[in-house]
């Protein structure tokens, strides 16, 4: 019967000795690429005051993004797919350059790669 | 294992039928967000029109966005209850016009899975909310609350709006073939 006793006190300290170890370590944030940063800061960049729609823009008889406000998120976008190990020539070569498939192929990985970590810290802890 | 197996294997099926596309929701804001996420026929009339019902509005707190893994994201009306951070367990469905037609139904209702009738047929298209001051029910000043809609939806509202303090909510898509991302953003 003690044995039994101590036997779970241990398993119950082992259990929180774990539990500990992972709480203090990894977000998301702090495991994110560098090109996953700057992909975050070029969505969040649309809200600054120049970014925002213009009158014209407001016009339009669509919600689809604005060419010039695609523009800005291109490149963070085209810096991502590099970096899951993508060449520049296959990159043109699938996309012709076009902004719209370049920013969703982009918008796929990013959410992969979150996913990933996700898992990750979760199999930590 | 055998299960995880296959949930893994629903989710990369589901994936290739991801319904009128991913909603991200970033609220860049320092507001905590509290609003409906609508969907709806955006051809010819606006059924069936599919609006969230358990919790009716979902607060995304302030500072929330792929930035820090904290963003909304759906991808369909099924699987983001297992994948969000913000499951929606129930979802309010009508067919038609007028409170008849309106049932609500669980995420995990078959007819709410991608690739079927309700999700080949409508498409993220708006949100009524509110901005709150983190935690709390208080509202944010300068009437920072309202609706956003794609253009010429059956909603009358604008896609995006300002605030005079300078915050402001939008909804766009980015369309590629076929698929399309729907973002709203809030800042």
């Amino acid at each position: 019967m003690k044995k039994h006793f101590l036997l779970t006190a241990f398993a119950a300290l082992t259990l929180i000795s774990c539990n500990n170890e992972g709480s203090t370590t990894n977000t998301v944030e702090s495991m994110k690429t560098p090109q996953m940063e700057n992909f975050d800061k070029a969505f969040k960049s649309l809200g600054d005051p120049q970014n925002r729609p213009t009158e014209e823009e407001k016009k339009r008889n669509t919600s689809e993004l604005s060419d010039r406000r695609k523009a800005l998120l291109v490149p963070a976008s085209k810096e991502l797919i590099l970096s899951s190990g993508v060449t520049e020539a296959e990159l043109m070569r699938k996309t012709g350059g076009d902004m719209s498939q370049i920013i969703v192929w982009a918008t796929q990985i990013y959410m992969k790669k979150s996913e990933e970590i996700r898992k990750n810290i979760k199999s930590e802890k | 294992m055998k299960k995880v197996l296959a949930l893994l294997s629903l989710a990369a099926f589901s994936l290739g039928y991801a319904q009128g596309g991913t909603l991200i929701l970033n609220n860049y804001s320092k507001y905590d967000f509290y609003g409906y996420i609508i969907a709806n026929n955006t051809t010819g009339n606006c059924y069936p029109h599919i609006s969230s019902a358990n919790p009716e509005m979902v607060r995304v707190p302030y500072d929330s966005h792929m930035g820090n893994g904290k963003a909304l994201v759906y991808e369909n009306y099924r699987d983001q209850y297992t994948s969000s951070l913000y499951p929606m367990a129930t979802w309010s469905v009508a067919l038609a016009s007028g409170s008849s037609s309106i049932t609500p139904r669980a995420w995990n209702n078959p007819s709410m899975a991608p690739g079927l009738v309700l999700s080949n047929n409508t498409k993220w298209a708006t949100t009524k909310f509110v901005m709150y001051y983190p935690g709390t029910t208080d509202l944010a000043p300068d009437n920072f609350n309202g609706a956003v809609t794609l253009f010429n939806n059956c909603y009358s509202a604008p896609s995006n709006f300002t605030t005079p303090s300078g915050n402001g909510a939008e909804i766009f898509s980015i369309t590629s073939g076929t698929d399309t991302i729907t973002y709203i953003q809030l800042f």
